[in-house]
Formats: structure tokens, C-alpha cells, sequence
């Protein structure tokens, strides 16, 4: 089931951390790639607006600034020959207009010639007057008065030869009285005028005389001109209503269009016309300016008519046609000039024939042939002679730097836009691929996170696991263990099957240390191991292993061998389960590979560094003990505390065996889980494999090392070394008998060669005299030897058949020189022939010795009973068990002195001695045995955890005790106990002296409690060896004699007069704690919860401050045993899951109440839960120690003990 | 009947104990509860498995309720329950209810009330077996002491 659970578990996990990862990968791998687009993007998108925002304002603004730079030029340009045209024009008309005000004077003045010499001087006198204009302006082409009679009068220039001329026509065809007609017809005057003048125009001679142009005196004869010949002149035609008229016309001289004005001259009475004054001037100026203006600013200009008929340009293309009617003005779209004529067809393309109409245009791209041009046209409005002027200019002149700026500016602004894009999308890419990978290193860091938090929970299934299969494990084996008890107090089995069942049980206590071994090495793994830190006695422990390994070592006859030197400390500090457990793997570990030979388990104490000094005070303390404090005090108080603190001590240790080696290639991994220096091993000896890595794990916790050494040889040398602290007190080396001085000769007839010689070297080394045997007949005849020489001086003449060695003999003679020796004899059983029958024989000859010796017999653990008996029978008291080792030497030692000084006081009381024989005898075998129980309890405990520091240093102590008081323990134990409990109540009277309400409550369980509690202890004491027996049995299953009853009959009561509350809301759970704890002899008193508890608790404390005394009066009598029951609690169990109030909350409720008081009731913790997570919240809210459910026995009686002597 | 009986008997009760070890019913724990059992407290183990399955009715009763409820959520109510049902069970030493407890916490622990129905299934199989099984077993131990009572005192 629970395997199942597991598994799911693992799968929804797994499931879990497959989605998580799936949405990991599409993050990051979408987030890098759009980070990189939209970065591009975005930075193409800037660098682009940022160009075109740049290109286009410089642009724009100076395209602007330069328009309207430009335009103005433009205008200026036009408005220059414009105004040059209006002066002409002007000029023209001013003349005209003089010349008419003159005529009209003159005329006024020459009103109605009468004769032909008043013509003629009028005709002077206008010559004159005309003369004198002409000359005054020298643009004038020609002035010409054309009188009424058809008389002509003109002056005219020509600019190109520069020649003057006056041309008039022939006076006489003119008479006077063509003036009279006209009065005559005034109203027709028109008609007759204009036929008179044609006909007479036709008619009349026209001559032309050259003149000075400067004084205008006749140079030249004048000759005839036909008539309008040279010059057109202006007439009546040209002034049809009588006002000024314009207008443009063209001469055969002149490649210039003539501009040309006519006036009407008026009679004085303003009633018909006698005149017509003419102006003419040629326009050929305007266009010399606009050629100088052309050619500074570059362009056309021209100047056209209303209809479109060139007046100027700025080029020297003729401006007139020549045709057969002679010349004529030319259309500005026929121009020779190529860019007029396409700058006129433009216009006309553009904006119609009619364009003109329009006051101004201005054309900025207007494209012509190749290039394009800016054209602008002006209207220059004067009567009848409307004027349009035109200017082009190429735009390259003025938009040309700026066009080509612009283009410049556009190129270097995209490349270096371009530039920009590419370094920032490089700089993009380097920066996101930089985030990428970043990115990339989350996401695997996060997936690693990811594994870490799955392989975390996975060893969290794992530990959650091996705790379910530790239960599951355990469980069966505790069945399997629990039946065979059963089976074991069955009465009615036979021996065999008794001795089987034992033995069956046996292996399943192996097993289920195997498989504690296994949650060893898990624990271990998963770091939940936590070394306690207890005092304990190392040699101890120690030969207990060796005493347990050696019954098997027998049956391998492999001899087991102790040697620690005498500098170990006897108590250190630290985990002795764990410390066992690591001799106990490797000894049993060697042994498993040693046929034949010996394991020797080496120990000896190396100080480290920072505690040197104190290191030595065991050795030699009270020698130096002066000298060192007087170093101390010069060194100060530093190194003094040093000193305390730093007690730590190296232990090295060897296990040395004779087994098969193991191969140096695999020195280290031998210490790996699983693994054997040889496969084929696990075929030829089992095992898993597991014993050497627990063995490491655990030396490496206690901060030592462990390791293979060489070794000469064969067989394995595993060198060790432990770090553990001594208590300072601890160091104290137990106050040895000086042997040395009590002529001891110890004759060691030993069959294990290797036990035997250290022991004999160590005896050497404490200054005793040893000889050694390793067979039978040796022993004879060292005996022999030794007696004959003693007795040599009665019977000298006795020969040794026997031979002995020259080094044994030389001791023999050492010995022989000592005086009052006292011999010890210490005989291997295994020396006698136990085969046979001889072995009687062979003890009767030691009887022989008895007197001169004491012996000491090693029995071996299947030593049969009838030699102990007959060995007894004979008075042989001292008998050990096999495996020799320094404290069962030295207890040999002391008992033999002990015998020898008693004998020395009291020489006749033989039996006595045979009586104190026997204790020490069976001092010895309860030692040996008490071992066996503690260590048994220790490996049971180990699993718990802290706790068991608690029960260790319990039996420890329980043990010293029994060391003090050999014996009577069962008697002693119980009048302990009465001792104990009469000296609590007699406490408590005190208390319940002063609560009256309370005590009659209680008294009812005074007085039903009390009887039963002497009934009892006086029963078990009085009937111990019966009900011990039986208590046995039910407590204690894996006892299996007589020797643990003390033990257990001591246990069985041992939390007499405990008061115990149990908060506990579980009936069943209640009931048999209770019972449990009521058979320990304790009192308990049941709560169903937490919040009760605290109510029960207080009510104690709240009592302290009454008083009571009459009722204390009443029984006064009895009190001492009787009112014992006000109920203040030794210890509280306290369940942890409980309705109200759960057991942590009442603990902190307790504790807290507790504060001021100084008081402190141990509370330990029920809990179901058998994690450690709850242990450490139990102590946390402060409980004292932790019991899980179902209640263990034995821990909890020995929990229950250790918290409420701490308190007593 | 003289002695005979009893003898017999106590052989069947070690049988009918074995079988229970065996099958997993019972274990360690209940052997410590019989071992409490003396002279002072002579029915002791009767009187608490009787609390027990007094106790046990209850909380089966109030499981079952728990989990028939239509709208049913009220896991945490169920494991304080299977907790105290697990603590009297390992007390009693009840092992495979106890085992079935596990199951059942673990299940509501998922909120799996399939898996809860199926496990309250079991746990009710599980306990009447083991209430038929402690009945049969204290009715032996009842002929068992009423045969004792025969025996005269001095066999002891």
C-alpha cells in the first residue's frame, strides 16, 4: 500500500515538474527571439524618422528661404527693365506732350497764318521748337508734326549710323487755303483732312537733309525721300478720336520695334485739329539693360506685347520678321531664341493663350527641353499698350547648390542612417544574444532548480519511504520476535526445541539488526544521523564486544584479542551505540574472513595538538599536576580555557586480523555501499556489504578517518581513529592497585599465542613476573618446575625429567629468587582434554598445586556444567569467561590480593573466603551479563534517536550502581525505592500541610491507593525470585536466565510512587498507559485533553499559598506514608493531537505559567507521528523528551526515570 | 474438563494468537497489552478492547457520515478521525486496521474520496474481522479462566 502510494506520489511529482519545464522552454526561447525583433524594429523605425525629420527640415527651410530669396531676385530683375520701359514710355510721352504744348503755342501765337511767309515762319518756328526736344533727348527716334495741310515735319536719328536727318515735304503743294475748306467744314474736317493728306502724301516730295546732331545745323544738301519712306509718319489715322494713342511699330532701319506715340495738336478754339505730333523711340535700350541684367544674373527676359509680339529679349535673336511687306514684330513663341520660344509655349500650354490677363505668375518648375526653369510673368498695364513681361531663369542657378546640398545631405544622412541601423542592430544582436544567453542560463538554472526540488522531494519519498518500510519491516520481525516469546514462555517445550526457539530468536534479532543496519546507512545518507553526546565507558564497551564476538570466534577457533593501552581514557564523551556499532561491524567483519589466526583490536589514546597538556594528566597526574599549574598560571587564563575547552582526544585504533587480505586496489572501495573486496565473498560468507560503509560514514561523523594498512603478514589491518572529548572529570584514571609490589607471578596457561603474549607483556610492563604455557604438558611442567625448586629445599634430590627452555628457565630462576611470591595459575579450559575423561585426571593433578596457587579458570561459553560444577566442587571460585583482556585481568588480580590479605588477618576462617569467593565470582558473570542487557537496550534505543542518550546514561549509571552493591541488588533496589518514596512524601507533607479543600478529595486515593502500594512493593519484595520470574517474561522478552531477574524485578517497580498526568483523549490509548505506567507502581491521573491538563496543573500551583493544617492533625499519625496524594505531577504525558487543546499548546501554557516559578515538570510528548520534524516541535514548545505511539516499554519506563531523578 | 481443558484452551488461544500474528491482524503491541494483564487488572485487555471498538464504532460511524455527505470536503475532520482510529489501533496493536488507516489518511490527504470509499470499505472488513476474531479470542480466554477456576490453587 504504502509502496503504491509512493509511487504515485512520484508520478504526480514528475508530471508536475514536466509542465513547469515545457512552459520554462517557450518562454525563454520566444521572449529571446522577440526581444531581438522588436528591438530591430524599433531601431530602424527611430533611425528612419530620424533622417527624414532631418533631411526634411534642412531642406524645407532652405528650399524656402531660398524661394523667397529667389522670387525677389526675380522681381527685382523684371521690375528693372519694367521701369526702364515706363521711363521710356514716359520720356515718350513727356516730349510728346511738350512738343504738343509747344505746337499749340506756337500755333496760338500763329493763329490763321494769312500768308504764305506766316506759314512759313510758323513752319520755322515749329522746326525750331521741334529741334530743340529732339535734341534735348537723345533716345528719341524721330518727332514728326504732321499738319493739317499735309505738311510734314520730322526729325530722326538713326542710332546705328548716327546720323541725324530733317525731313520735310515740299512746301509748296501746301496752301493756305486748304485752310479755309476747313474752317468751312468743321464738322467734315475730318473727312476732307484725311482725303486732302492722303492724296496730298501720295502727291508730296519729301526731302531729307542731314544734320549736325549736335547743333542741328544742315550738313548736307537735302534730297528727296519718297514719303513714309524712311519714317512713319504719325497722322490723322493714328488719333481717329482725338487723344493720345500708342503703339509699337517697325522701320526699315532699325532691327529694334519703335515705340511710337501721336497726339492731336488743337486749334486755340479747341475745335478741330491742326497737328499731329508724333514720337518715336526705339526700344532697343530696354533690351541692352536686360542683356547687362541677363548677363550678371543669367536667363532670358522678355518683354512681349498684349498679343504676344516680342518687344525686347535679353538675347540678340532678331526681334522682327523680315516679309515681303517688309518687317514685322514676331510672336513670341516664334522666336529664334530656343528657351523663349519654349518658355513662351509653356506659358501658353500652361495658362492659354489669354495668360496675360492674369496679373503675375510664377512658375517654379516649369521643365523646358532639358532643364527646368523658374518662369515668372509681370503685366505691365498702360493704355493701349499693355505690356507683358516674362523672366526665365534656370532653376540650376538658384536652386542648384541647394538641390545639389539637398541630394548631398539626403546621401550622407541615408548612409549614415544606414551606418547607424547596422552598428545598432549589431549592438542589438550582441546585447540580446548576451540576454539570450543570460536568459538561456536561467532557464537552465531554473531547470536545475527544478531537478534540485524534484531530486530533494524524490529523497524525500525515499527517507518518507524507508520510514514506512522501517515500520513494514520492523513489523513482521517484531511478530516474528513476539511469537517466539510466546512460543519461549510456552511451558510445555521440550529443551531442544526450547534451545531452538532460542536460537531462532537470535537470528531474528540479527535480522532486524541488518535491517536497522540498513536504516542506518539511510539515515546516515540522507544527513538525519545526529551523534548524541553522552558519557560512556569505552573499555567497557569495548570488552563487552569482544566478550560477545568471542563465543563466535571460538567457533571459528579464531582467538579474540583486547589490547588498549593503559594511557585510554576510561570515560569519553560521545555516541556509544554508534562507537559499538563501529567495532561491532568491523570485528565482525574480520571474523567473517578469518579461518584460523587471531583479531586483535589495538587501542591507544594520541593527544592532539591543542590539548597536549591536559592529555597527560591521566597518565602522570600527580607528579605533574604542581608543575603544570604553575606553567598554567604563567601562561594565563587564555590557555587555561583552552585547556577545558579543548579536552579532545585522537583514539587510534587497529582491528588486525589473520583473514584473507584484501586486495590494496580495493582499500578504498571497500568502504563503498554494496560492495565486497570480492564478489565470490557474498557466496562464501554473505553478507551485504553494507557493515564497512556504515563504519566509514560513521567514523567521518565523530571527525575520524578510516582506512586499510599494510601489513606484513597476511590478513587485514583497518587503522581508525576517533575524535571524541573526555569530560574533565572523566579523566580521573580509576586508582590502580600497585601490583608491582605484591610478588605477584602469574603463570598464563593460555592456548591463543597472541592473548597470551600481550597479556603477559602488559603484566611485564605493570611489574609483574609472568610465565607462559601454551599446552598442557608445558603447564606441568613449568609447575613441576617451579614447586620442585620451592620444595627443593625438602627435596632436593628430585630430578626434572622435564627439559625446559633456557629463556623459561631463567625466569623460572628469577622467580625462584623472589621472595613469598604468590602464584596465580590461569588455565585455558581448552588446555584440559575434555574429549575424554582425562580431564578429571588432569585436574586432580592441578589440585595438587591448590594450596600454592591460586588458579583462575578461562571457561568458554559452552564450557559443559559438569566441569564448572566439579570445578567448583574442588573450590576453583575463579572462573571467567574466555576472552582474557586487562580488566578481567585486573579484577583477577585484586580479588587474588584481596584473598591474600584476608588470609593474611584471618588465616583459620577458610570459609569465608570461599563465601567471598563467590560473590566475586558471580560479581564477574552479572558484569559480563549486564553488558549483554545494556547493549541490547542500546541497539533497540539506537533507533530512536536522542531519547536514547536519556536510557544510555540510565543504564550506565544503573550499571555503576550494581558495581557498588553486588548482591542483594533485588532488595536493595526495592528498599530504594521505599526509601525514595517515603523521603517524596515526607517532601509533600509540607505542601499538603496547607491545602484543606484539596485534601480530603484526595484523600479517598490516599487511603485506597496506599494500601496497595505496600501490598505491592512488600509482595514483590518478599516474593522476588517468583514474581521477577514472571515480570521477566512479560517486560523484558529477550531475557533469558535467572541472572536478569534482579534486574527486571527492579524495573518492574521502578516508578514507584511516580505521579504521573496523562492527557490523553484517546480511551484506548489512555487505558493502557495508564495500566503500563500503574504497573511501573506509578500513580497516574487521567485527562481527556490539553485545556484539563492546564486546569489540573494550575490547580497545584494555585494551592501552594493555602494553608491547612487540621486535617494534617487528624492524621497525624500515618501522615508520612498517607497524605502523599495532593497531586502535584512529577511528569506529564502529554498526547500531541488532542480536541480543546492540543498537547503543544498546553505544553506552552505550562511552560509558561512555569516562568516565574522556578519549577519545571518534565513533559514528554505521545505523539502518532514518528518524524522527526515533530520531535523537534515537541521540543521546541518545550517538552522535555518524546515517545512515539504504539508506547515502547522499556523507553518509556527508562524516559519516564531519567527525567524524574533529574528532577528528584 | 480438570485442568485438561484449560490447558487445551490456553493451546487454542496461542493458536488463534498465532494465526492473527501471522495473517497481520495483530501484533507486538497487543502482546505488551496482554502482558499488562495480571491480577491487579485481570480483564484488562477485554476492558480495552472493548473501549476500542466502543471508540472505533463511533468514529467508523462518523467516517462513514463524513464521507456519504453530498457535497463532501471536510478531509481535515476525516484525518483527525483516522488519526485517532490509527492511535487506538496501534495502541490495541490492531496492525492491519492500522495499515488501512494509513492508506485511508493518505487517501483523504489527495482528496481522493474514491479512493477514501474504497478505503472505508476496508477498514470496516478490517474491523469486523478483527472485532470477530477478539470476540472468538476473549471467548476462549473466558472458558479458559472458567476452566482455570477448577484447578486447585496448590497446582500452582
Amino acid at each position: 500500500m504504502c509502496w503504491i502510494e509512493y509511487q504515485v506520489l512520484q508520478l504526480l511529482g514528475e508530471d508536475k515538474a514536466v509542465q513547469l519545464h515545457a512552459v520554462e522552454e517557450s518562454f525563454t526561447g520566444t521572449l529571446s527571439d522577440k526581444i531581438i525583433n522588436s528591438s530591430m524594429v524599433m531601431l530602424a523605425i527611430l533611425i528612419g524618422l530620424l533622417t527624414i525629420l532631418t533631411w526634411h527640415f534642412t531642406r524645407i527651410y532652405t528650399t524656402k528661404s531660398l524661394n523667397s530669396l529667389a522670387y525677389g531676385l526675380r522681381n527685382e530683375l523684371l521690375q528693372r527693365p519694367i521701369s526702364r520701359m515706363w521711363n521710356i514710355i514716359n520720356s515718350t510721352t513727356e516730349i510728346t506732350t511738350a512738343q504738343l504744348k509747344l505746337s499749340e503755342y506756337v500755333f496760338r501765337r500763329y493763329n490763321k497764318p494769312a500768308t504764305q511767309a506766316e506759314q512759313v515762319e510758323l513752319y520755322e518756328v515749329m522746326r525750331d521748337i521741334t529741334w530743340a526736344l529732339f535734341a534735348s533727348r537723345k533716345a528719341l527716334n524721330a518727332i514728326t508734326i504732321n499738319y493739317k495741310n499735309g505738311f510734314v515735319q520730322a526729325f530722326h536719328r538713326d542710332h546705328r549710323s548716327n546720323n541725324t536727318f530733317y525731313i520735310y515735304s515740299d512746301l509748296t503743294n501746301y496752301s493756305i487755303s486748304a485752310g479755309g475748306s476747313n474752317e468751312i467744314n468743321l464738322l467734315s474736317s475730318h473727312q476732307s483732312w484725311k482725303d486732302q493728306s492722303i492724296h496730298g502724301n501720295i502727291s508730296a516730295i519729301w526731302y531729307q537733309e542731314p544734320l549736325d546732331p549736335v547743333t542741328g545745323e544742315k550738313i548736307g544738301k537735302a534730297k528727296p525721300i519718297p514719303p513714309d519712306d524712311l519714317i512713319k509718319i504719325a497722322g490723322l489715322s493714328q488719333v481717329p478720336d482725338g487723344v493720345a494713342s500708342w503703339h509699337v511699330a517697325v522701320s526699315k532701319y532699325t532691327d529694334s520695334p519703335l515705340l511710337s506715340a501721336a497726339l492731336p495738336v488743337w486749334d486755340p478754339s479747341n475745335e478741330s485739329i491742326v497737328a499731329v505730333v508724333g514720337v518715336t523711340t526705339a526700344l532697343y535700350s530696354v533690351g541692352q539693360l536686360m542683356k547687362e541684367l541677363v548677363e550678371v544674373h543669367s536667363g532670358h527676359i522678355y518683354l512681349t506685347s498684349k498679343e504676344g509680339y516680342l518687344l525686347a529679349t535679353s538675347t540678340n535673336a532678331p526681334l522682327l520678321t523680315n516679309t515681303t511687306k517688309g518687317p514685322k514684330l514676331m510672336m513670341a513663341v516664334d522666336s529664334e531664341e530656343k528657351v523663349i520660344k519654349m518658355g513662351a509655349r509653356w506659358l501658353q500650354g500652361a495658362y492659354g493663350n489669354n495668360f496675360s490677363q492674369r496679373h503675375e505668375i510664377h512658375a517654379e518648375n516649369a521643365r523646358l527641353g532639358q532643364e527646368q526653369y523658374f518662369i515668372d510673368s509681370f503685366f505691365l498695364k498702360l493704355k493701349r499698350l499693355p505690356l507683358v513681361g516674362v523672366i526665365i531663369i534656370p532653376r540650376k542657378n538658384i536652386m542648384g547648390k541647394v538641390d545639389e546640398r539637398a541630394f548631398k545631405t539626403l546621401v550622407i544622412l541615408i548612409s549614415a542612417s544606414l551606418c547607424i541601423l547596422f552598428i545598432g542592430c549589431i549592438c542589438i544582436f550582441i546585447l540580446t544574444n548576451g540576454v539570450s544567453k543570460e536568459m538561456k542560463l536561467r532557464a537552465e538554472l531554473i531547470s536545475h532548480l527544478d531537478a534540485r526540488r524534484r531530486a530533494e522531494a524524490s529523497s524525500n519519498y525515499k527517507s518518507q519511504f524507508l520510514a514506512n518500510m522501517s515500520h513494514e519491516l520492523r513489523t513482521p520481525m517484531a511478530a516474528v520476535i513476539g511469537l517466539l516469546d510466546i512460543l519461549i514462555s510456552d511451558d510445555c517445550l521440550t529443551n531442544e526445541q526450547f534451545s531452538t526457539v532460542t536460537q531462532i530468536r537470535k537470528c531474528s534479532t540479527a535480522l532486524l539488526r541488518l535491517l536497522n543496519n540498513i536504516l542506518d546507512l539511510s539515515k546516515v545518507e540522507s544527513g538525519k544521523l545526529v551523534l548524541e553526546e553522552t558519557e560512556f565507558d569505552l573499555g567497557r564497551e569495548l570488552e563487552g564486544l569482544v566478550d560477545m564476538f568471542s563465543v563466535q570466534c571460538i567457533n571459528h577457533n579464531v582467538e579474540t584479542v583486547l589490547d588498549l593501552s593503559d594511557n585510554m581514557p576510561k570515560i569519553v564523551r560521545g555516541d556509544s551505540a554508534r562507537v559499538v556499532q563501529i567495532f561491532a561491524n568491523l570485528i565482525s567483519n574480520s571474523l567473517k574472513f578469518t579461518t584460523s589466526g587471531h583479531i586483535i583490536i589495538r587501542g591507544w589514546c594520541e593527544n592532539s595538538n591543542s590539548s597536549f597538556d591536559i592529555g597527560k594528566f591521566p597518565l602522570n597526574q600527580k607528579k605533574s599536576r604542581p608543575a603544570h599549574k604553575t606553567k598554567l598560571k604563567e601562561q594565563g587564563s587564555h590557555t587555561k580555557k583552552a585547556c577545558k575547552q579543548d579536552n579532545r582526544m585522537t583514539l587510534r585504533f587497529e582491528v588486525d586480523d589473520t583473514g584473507c587480505g584484501i586486495d590494496p586496489s580495493k582499500w578504498e572501495s571497500v568502504f563503498e555501499s554494496f560492495e565486497q573486496a570480492d564478489p565470490s565473498t557474498t557466496r562464501t560468507h554473505g553478507g551485504t556489504g553494507l557493515g564497512l560503509c556504515i563504519v566509514r560514514t560513521l567514523v567521518n561523523k565523530m571527525g575520524g578517518e578510516i582506512k586499510v594498512a599494510k601489513k606484513d603478514g597476511p590478513g587485514t589491518l583497518m587503522q581508525l581513529y576517533l575524535l571524541l572529548t573526555t569530560p574533565v572529570d572523566g579523566t580521573e584514571q580509576h586508582c590502580q592497585v600497585d601490583f608491582s609490589k605484591q610478588n605477584l607471578v602469574v603463570l598464563l596457561a593460555l592456548r591463543g599465542r597472541m592473548g597470551r603474549l600481550i597479556m603477559s607483556q602488559w603484566l611485564h610492563k605493570i611489574g609483574l613476573f609472568t610465565v607462559e604455557a601454551s599446552e598442557w604438558n608445558e603447564l606441568t611442567q613449568i609447575l613441576r618446575e617451579l614447586f620442585r625448586i620451592r620444595s627443593s629445599v625438602y627435596n632436593n634430590g628430585f630430578d626434572a625429567q622435564f627439559s625446559l627452555s633456557e629463556p623459561l628457565s631463567t625466569k623460572v630462576m628469577n622467580i625462584k629468587d623472589m621472595r613469598n611470591p604468590a602464584f596465580i595459575i590461569l588455565v585455558d579450559i581448552g588446555l584440559l582434554d575434555l574429549s575424554t575423561d582425562i580431564w578429571k585426571e588432569q585436574l586432580n593433578f592441578l589440585d595438587s598445586y591448590f594450596g600454592k596457587a591460586r588458579f583462575a579458570w578461562m571457561l568458554s561459553h559452552d564450557t559443559p556444567n559438569a566441569i564448572k560444577m566439579e570445578l567448583r566442587r574442588k573450590g576453583h571460585m575463579l572462573m571467567v569467561n574466555m576472552p582474557l583482556y586487562k580488566e578481567k585481568m585486573i579484577h583477577i588480580l585484586e580479588a587474588v590480593i584481596k584473598e591474600r590479605n584476608l588470609e593474611g588477618q584471618k588465616k583459620s576462617s577458610n570459609t569465608l573466603r570461599t563465601t567471598k569467593e563467590g560473590d566475586l565470582h558471580e560479581y564477574l558473570e552479572i558484569d559480563a551479563t549486564q553488558f549483554d542487557v545494556a547493549s541490547s537496550d542500546d541497539s533497540d534505543i539506537s533507533e530512536i534517536g536522542s531519547s536514547n542518550s536519556v536510557s544510555g546514561s540510565q543504564t550506565g549509571e544503573k550499571r555503576r550502581e550494581r558495581l557498588r552493591k553486588p548482591g542483594s541488588s533485588g532488595y536493595q533496589a526495592i528498599n530504594n525505592c521505599l526509601v525514595e518514596l517515603t523521603r517524596v512524601y515526607s517532601e509533600e507533607n509540607y505542601s499538603t500541610e496547607r491545602d484543606p479543600c484539596h485534601v480530603r478529595l484526595n484523600s479517598h486515593d490516599v487511603q485506597n491507593e496506599e494500601p496497595k502500594c505496600c501490598t505491592r512493593a512488600s509482595l514483590s519484595s518478599e516474593a522476588q525470585s517468583e514474581s521477577s520470574e514472571q515480570h521477566l517474561v512479560i517486560s523484558c522478552p529477550t531475557a533469558q536466565g535467572n541472572i536478569y531477574s534482579s534486574k527486571a524485578a527492579n524495573e518492574q517497580k521502578s516508578l514507584e510512587g511516580v505521579r504521573i498526568l496523562l492527557a490523553e483523549d484517546n480511551p484506548v490509548l489512555q487505558r493502557v498507559a495508564s495500566i503500563m505506567l500503574e504497573k511501573l507502581g506509578a500513580t497516574v491521573f487521567a485527562v481527556g485533553d490539553g485545556l484539563q491538563a492546564v486546569d489540573a496543573l494550575n490547580c497545584i500551583l494555585g494551592a501552594e499559598d493555602c494553608i491547612r493544617e487540621s486535617i494534617f492533625e487528624d492524621r497525624n499519625t500515618r501522615t508520612q506514608t498517607e497524605i502523599k496524594d495532593f497531586p502535584s505531577y512529577d511528569l506529564i504525558l502529554m498526547d500531541c493531537q488532542m480536541p480543546k487543546m492540543d498537547g503543544y499548546e498546553a505544553t506552552e501554557i505550562i511552560r509558561k505559567s512555569e516562568a516565574g516559578t522556578g519549577l519545571h515538570i518534565p513533559i514528554v510528548a505521545l505523539t502518532a507521528h514518528a518524524m522527526s520534524s515533530d520531535e523537534a516541535k515537541c521540543l521546541e514548545v518545550g517538552m522535555d523528551a518524546y515517545l512515539t505511539k504504539p508506547i515502547d516499554y522499556k523507553l518509556m519506563v527508562s524516559t519516564i526515570l531519567s527525567l524524574t531523578k533529574r528532577t528528584a | 474438563m480438570l485442568g485438561l481443558g484449560a490447558d487445551r484452551l490456553w493451546a487454542d488461544m496461542n493458536r488463534l494468537l498465532a494465526l492473527l500474528f501471522h495473517q497481520g491482524v495483530l501484533d507486538e503491541q497487543f502482546v505488551q497489552l496482554q502482558q499488562l494483564q495480571d491480577e491487579s487488572s485481570p480483564n484488562f485487555v477485554c476492558e480495552v478492547v472493548t473501549i476500542y471498538f466502543h471508540e472505533s464504532e463511533k468514529l467508523l460511524k462518523n467516517l462513514r457520515g463524513l464521507l456519504m455527505e453530498r457535497e463532501f470536503s471536510d478531509y481535515k475532520k476525516m484525518g483527525i478521525h483516522l488519526n485517532q482510529f490509527m492511535g487506538s489501533s496501534s495502541s490495541i496493536g490492531a496492525k492491519r486496521v492500522r495499515n488501512v488507516c494509513v492508506a485511508f489518511r493518505a487517501a483523504s490527504e489527495q482528496n481522493n474520496r474514491a479512493g477514501c470509499l474504497r478505503a472505508l470499505e476496508l477498514l470496516e472488513h478490517e474491523y469486523c474481522y478483527l472485532k470477530n476474531k477478539l470476540h472468538e479470542l476473549f471467548h476462549i480466554e473466558q472458558q479458559r479462566l472458567l476452566a482455570a477456576g477448577v484447578r486447585y490453587p496448590m497446582q500452582n
